[in-house]
Order: C-alpha cells, then structure tokens, then sequence
C-alpha cells in the first residue's frame, strides 16, 4: 500500500448559506482516499450542497474544500480533478453517447480519444448504443453513461448526486451492485449522496447522517445501525421502539432504569445520554431485536433479558417474518419482528406476551428530543 | 347510413383538409396567376397560361431593386434581432436583477401595440432627432419590433434547458466559453432559429411601419401596394410565388436533414 492521499477529501469548517437560511452549518468532514461515503438524509438537509461545494458548482461561505493536500476552495470546477454524475444524469442531448463520454477527454485535449471511450462504454456494457442519443436509452443506460462519462477523466474524486433516483426499484438495486463493483476496481473516492437508506448501507463503507444542514452522526453501516446517537438516526435507518424511562441506578458497566412498573438494562457504553440517578432517557430497541413469548410461558424466559409485558394488537405475516405491534404499559405500538422459524400458534392478537430482548442490543439516548426524529421523513421520500 | 358512418370515421382528418386548403388557398391563387397574360394593366382575372413573367422577373421597373432592399434589410435587421434579442433572453431567463419582471414585461409591448401608434411614434422620433429617412430608419425600426419575436422564441427554449448541463459540461473541465460554444449555444439553437426565422418574415413583408419610415425609399411590399393603385404586374405574383417555394423547400430540406441524422443514430 502506498501513502498516497490525493484522494483524500477534507472539509474543514465548510458552510453554506443563502440569505437568513442556512443550508450547511460549520461540518469538519474527511473522507479517506479509495473509500466510498455516503452523505444521508432527507431532502433539504444539506447533503447535495455539500456535494456540490466539493465539485466546485456552490462556493461555500466559510471554510475550505482540500482535495488530497490541494485547496481547492477556490478553484472553479472546471479546474478541479473531480468529477460528477448528476441526479437525472444531465446527459447532452445533442451529442451522442460517444460525444458525452468523449466530452471531459476532449476539453482537456487529449487527442485520439476513440481507445479510452470504446473501452469505457464496454466496461458499462453500452458499446452497441455508441452512437446512438441519450433520450434513445433506458434510464439505466443512461445512468451507466452518466457514470462512464464521469469516469473516463480518472479523478481524484467521483460524486454521486442521487444516481439511481430515477430508476425502478429492481434496476435500483442492480446498480448498486453494479457501482459498488465499479467502485472497488477503479479504487476511486466515491462520495454518494442519497436518501435512501438502504442504498446508503449496502453501498457505503462510512455514511454520515446529515439532518438540518449538521452530520448528526458518521460511522460504518453496522455502527449506525447498532449505535444510534440520536432518535433520528434510530428512526432514519431502519426502525426503532422507544421507552420512556428513569434512571434508577448504576453498578459498574451496567444502567438499570425504571420504566413502567418493571426494569431494564442498559450497557454503559451503549448510552449516549446523561445517566445522573432520576434522569429520563429515552430506551430504544430495534424490533427485530425482541422476542416473544405468550404469557402462560413467561417462567422459561432466561434470566437477565430485558421483558415487558403487552397485548398483541395486530400481527402481519409477510413471508420472512411476522410482524407485530404490541400495546404495552410502557410504549403504546412496540414494533416487533419475529422470523418465521417455529410459529407459536397462540401469538394471535388478543394474546397477552412477554417481549424479551438481550440488555447488549438495548441503546440509551438523551430524552430530550423528539422520539419521532426522522420518521415523516422517510414516509414522504418513498412515497 | 353507411355515408354517416363513414363521415364520422373521417371526421378529423376532413377538417383538418378543409383547414390546410383554407390555409393555403391564397399561395395556390398567388402561383397560379403568376402564368397568367392578363390584358390591361390588373391581374385580377383568369386570361391564359403563360410564362413570360416567369422568363423575366425583373422586366418591372424598380421592381427587383425594391426586392434587393427589403431582402437587404431583412437579413441585417434578422442578424441585429436575433443576436440582441438572445442575449436578453439569457439575461432574463439566468440572471436576477432589480427590474428584471418589468424588463420582461416590457418586451412584450412592442407585439401588443397596434403597428399604426408604433409606425407614427417612429416616425415623430426621427423627425425630432432630425435623422434622415430611408434604408438606416427602416433597419433600426425592423429590428426594434423583430427583438420582441426573437426574446420570446429564445426565453422559452432557454427556461427549458436544465442548468445541470451546463454544470455539467464545467464539471467536465469545459471553461465558461466552451461552455456557451459546446452546450447552451447548440442546445439553444432551434430556439434561436426559429426567432430569427420568425425575424425575417415580420421584417421582409412589414409594409405599414416601414412605409411610415421610409422617406423615399422603397421597399418589396411597398412597391406592391404602390402598384396595387395603378395595375398590378405579373411579376409580383412570380415573386411571391418564389418566396414560397423557397420557404417550402428550406422546411423540407431541414426535415430531410432532421430526419437522416435521427436514422443514422437509431
């Protein structure tokens, strides 16, 4: 491995602003060379303008932009080693799909350009289409070209705005395979921006989760998921049960707290909130995390699970899983999901269960926030 | 019955027949009288086929040089219309600044004013500016009322145009001028060539500010309506008649291009 860094993107204390609102707040963002990031959140929080800052096409109004050990905070965009593919592709429609792969390659001079196009339009398996024009392509062609007209210059940086956006769900997901396989070959710095959080996961090895123009967390994929710091990252990415509760008391590693008339734990390294005795905090809990068990069972459940009590209110088959909501005392839709392994015919709604769940997968967060962070969001985004 | 049936099937493409030759009954009228040999000095009525004008267009006196003026002006007051007018149509289009919504607006005022109030307001201008009457007048007042056709057809093709291209082609290490040369100004194209199509048809057959003017200088349209008082030569019918052919043959030309590009590709 050699030391080379100039795939490095470093934003240090980078904003944006236009008028009274802010787009991007003051954000400290290094993303390793060769590394694919991707910048997540809902429309509006500032990740494309952060994109779009690091390709040079928004000037940021404080800080600066460093591309390996180069400022770039002024360069203007035609002078910068990165390049991008837009949401909804920005294909020319006058020229052919030759001409807009060829068009970076042509700019900057080089002269016999036929080799390198040909080759890139066979890497993404459109060199039939070479002459034909944009609008005579599917969307997932044209994306592929999107992607082959950026690549071709070799740049230190590739930035994806939104890039499968546009396509249907199935197409969607081979592209991401496909990008994620581009990606790892060339061993270019991606950065993706994207709201769907799926895509985020599957594709990135860190992602940062934007909301209201500030990062409100950045990790790996499985961190995040496991360890959210805020509501709106636990409701952002995936689902989360959330539990009211009190601070009772705290042995070593471990917090008990105080939550209806029962009590839960809670590893000390899995709270991100103050645990001074009598506090609240906000107990959450990922749905497939739990277990259930009917009522009549509850003395087989093992010693030192997490356990509420609560009624089936609905369940719904849907192939892998089951998925239930509980009323509880403590939460009033617990949502949980149970795999379809062994199925316990009395889990009926109607049904009085026990939900049970390690302590290790239970996370605490400061209660001073809003429990449904994140979730409206992502409801208008699919729809 | 059946003919009910029939007429209803057809319904569509009967008016849109009726419409085509109600559009086009007037050029029909115009070529065909253009073979007339009328007797006296009117070409209103039918007398026998004959080519003779057609042999010498330019056998009326002052006739073809009229032609040459009104085509002379037409092209500059296109070129001087269609450059001024796409450059206000990007600025209006990209740019915001303070009055840009009157601007806009006020571009518009040239088409709606009756050409009569344009003509007469023209002229008391240039009087009080003691400017001399005749080809400069003509060419400033042409590309005045021309620039309002050329913004519009220019504003409309420019606010369809995605801005991402352009941020594309920079981010494709295309600097501002290749850019504009590479591609707004070919993606901007049809629109600008339809307002500078559009620039040269108001300005070839513009008679009433023209005439208004024009001092002592005669334009195309001019001389026909000064010769509609006295008889109307045959030769004008030839003119107008070639006009038209060459006007169907630049649209069929430019399809046939269009459509072998589109085949190539495909």
């Amino acid at each position: 491995m050699t030391t080379d860094n100039s795939g490095d993107v470093r934003l240090s204390g980078i904003s944006k602003t236009y008028g009274s609102f802010t787009a991007v707040h003051p954000l400290d963002l290094t993303v390793p060379q060769g590394s694919f990031f991707a910048l997540l959140g809902a429309s509006g929080c500032g990740k494309t303008t952060t994109l779009r800052m690091i390709a040079g096409l928004e000037e940021p109004t404080a800080g600066t932009v460093h591309l390996g050990d180069q400022d770039v905070t002024h360069l203007p965009p035609y002078k910068r080693p990165v390049n991008t593919v837009f949401q909804s592709y920005a294909l020319f429609p006058h020229l052919d799909i030759f001409e807009n792969v060829a068009f970076g390659l042509r700019r900057r001079g080089v002269k016999s350009v036929k080799k390198q196009v040909d080759e890139m339009l066979d890497l993404v398996q459109l060199g039939e289409q070479a002459r034909k024009k944009p609008h005579q392509l599917s969307g997932g062609q044209q994306q592929r070209v999107a992607v082959a007209r950026a690549l071709i210059n070799h740049p230190k940086v590739l930035l994806l705005d939104e890039p499968l956006g546009a396509l249907d769900l199935k197409l969607r997901r081979q592209m991401q395979l496909e990008l994620k396989r581009i990606q790892t070959e060339v061993g270019i710095t991606f950065v993706h921006v994207t709201h769907d959080q799926e895509e985020a996961m599957t594709m990135a090895d860190t992602v940062a989760v934007m909301n209201g123009g500030r990062v409100e967390q950045l990790g790996s994929p499985t961190d995040l998921y496991e360890n959210p710091r805020t509501t709106f990252v636990a409701n952002f990415l995936g689902s989360s049960n959330f539990i009211e509760a009190e601070v009772d008391s705290r042995s070593g590693e471990e917090i008990m707290l105080k939550a209806g008339g029962g009590k839960l734990s809670l590893p000390k390294a899995r709270c991100s909130a103050p645990t001074t005795a009598g506090g609240k905090m906000l107990v959450g809990v990922r749905p497939e995390k739990i277990s259930l068990t009917h009522a009549d069972d509850a003395g087989e459940i093992p010693e030192g699970r997490n356990r509420i009590t609560g009624k089936i209110a609905n369940a719904s088959f849907i192939g892998v899983s089951t998925q239930y909501v509980i009323d509880s005392a403590v939460c009033p839709e617990f949502a949980v999901y149970v795999q379809n392994v062994e199925r316990d015919s009395r889990l009926v709604p109607g049904a009085d269960v026990v939900l049970h769940w390690s302590p290790a997968h239970t996370f605490g967060l400061d209660a001073a926030q809003d429990i449904d962070a994140g979730i409206e969001t992502v409801e208008e985004e699919a729809a | 019955m059946a003919f009910v049936r029939w007429l209803k099937r057809h319904l569509v493409v009967i008016a849109g027949l009726l419409t085509l030759g109600y559009l086009l009954l007037p050029n029909v009228i115009v070529t065909v009288f253009s073979f007339n040999k009328p007797k006296g000095r009117f070409n209103y009525q039918w007398q026998r086929f004959s080519t003779d004008a057609w042999k010498d267009p330019c056998g009326v006196a002052d006739m073809c040089g009229s032609l040459s003026i009104s085509l002379q002006i037409a092209v500059w007051a296109t070129i001087g219309a269609t450059v001024l007018g796409t450059m206000i149509a990007f600025a209006l289009v990209r740019y915001r600044f303070r009055a840009r919504g009157a601007v806009s607006s006020l571009i518009f005022l040239p088409m709606a004013m009756p050409e009569v109030v344009m003509a007469a307001s023209l002229l008391t201008l240039f009087l009080n500016m003691g400017a001399q009457l005749g080809f400069w007048t003509i060419l400033i007042a042409h590309i005045m009322f021309c620039l309002s056709f050329v913004v519009t057809a220019v504003k409309a093709r420019v606010m369809s145009m995605d801005p991402r291209l352009e941020q594309a082609a920079q981010d494709l290490y295309a600097g501002p001028v290749q850019t504009f040369l590479r591609v707004t100004l070919p993606i901007a194209a049809p629109g600008i060539a339809a307002g500078a199509l559009l620039a040269f048809a108001l300005s070839f057959d513009d008679f009433i500010i023209t005439n208004f003017n024009a001092g002592s200088t005669v334009t195309f349209p001019m001389f026909v309506w000064g010769s509609a008082q006295r008889g109307t030569p045959v030769q004008i019918n030839v003119i107008g008649t070639a006009m038209f052919a060459l006007a169907v043959l630049f649209v069929l030309v430019s399809m046939a291009i269009g459509n072998r590009r589109n085949r190539q590709k495909a």
